[in-house]
């Protein structure tokens, strides 16, 4: 019997980017993935950072926090905004939570997303609002 | 059924971690912000204060419980995104037990820190 083999349709990583008409949505979920990655190697260097300074003594500590008690790591709290309230807006509506009541298919279209895209609004507004603050106390305050 | 729970435990997790990272964020900006308005406070991230604060077990238990969570956060992430890449399932099987096998090593590397603390 001949077996039926799945047509390939994978594009790795570019189709992250760009494989056809791609919403504001499917973009702030590419930057979500992206900062995730980027906080994961974060979170494990200052893992082993931590672990090797803390089990040095505590006259080691101020080293450790001299790598991060810089104004660049205002661009960690932001990432760290961004991907925390934008997956958060992801949980509520994977969830269902705010999500638009099922329509009929009647043209135009309109994808269950786009029913609420007020929360997509909001949600990015604060982060703006948060990261434009942080960024503020960190590079033009400058108290670190 | 197994990966739905998975999931559910990556959303559980990632708002847990929201939450626990934005206190800390706010307890740890809070002298900075009076600072710019001009209040003085003690310092909160001295190595006296935090090796105070993670002295008392519930406060290890809870800095290790919330190192747990980031962890399995950001590995089932990893793992969401590379099994996404490659599809196929003996690919998908040994990357699952490589995320597994690393984040067992690191979570015992996590907790003999204050095991080390506690002890001293």
């Amino acid at each position: 019997m001949k077996q039926i083999r799945p047509r390939q349709n994978l594009l790795g990583p570019g189709g992250w980017i760009w494989a056809g008409k791609y919403r504001l949505e499917r973009y702030l979920y590419f930057i979500h993935r992206i900062t995730g990655l980027g906080l994961l190697l974060l979170f494990l260097i200052y893992l082993v950072t931590m672990a090797i300074f803390q089990i040095q003594g505590r006259d080691a500590w101020g080293a450790t926090l001299a790598l991060v008690h810089n104004q660049w790591f205002g661009i960690v709290v932001v990432v760290f905004i961004y991907h925390g309230l934008n997956g958060l807006r992801l949980t509520l509506q994977e969830t269902g939570f705010t999500l638009g009541r099922p329509t009929p298919p009647i043209y135009p279209y309109q994808d269950s997303l786009r029913k609420k895209r007020l929360l997509t609004i909001v949600m990015t507004a604060m982060i703006v609002l948060l990261a434009l603050f942080f960024l503020f106390i960190y590079f033009v305050v400058g108290v670190w | 059924m197994r990966m739905t729970y998975l999931w559910l435990l990556q959303l559980v997790t990632g708002v847990l971690i929201l939450v626990l990272i934005g206190i800390s964020l706010i307890l740890t900006h809070i002298p900075v912000i009076l600072g710019f308005f001009g209040v003085d406070t003690a310092e909160l991230i001295s190595s006296g204060s935090v090796a105070d604060r993670a002295n008392p077990g519930i406060w290890a238990g809870l800095a290790v419980f919330l190192v747990a969570i980031i962890l399995y956060h950001a590995l089932s992430g990893l793992r969401n995104t590379l099994v996404e890449l490659v599809p196929s399932v003996n690919k998908m099987r040994i990357i699952t037990w490589i995320i597994i096998v690393s984040g067992i090593i690191l979570l015992m590397g996590i907790t003999y820190v204050p095991v080390i603390l506690l002890s001293s």
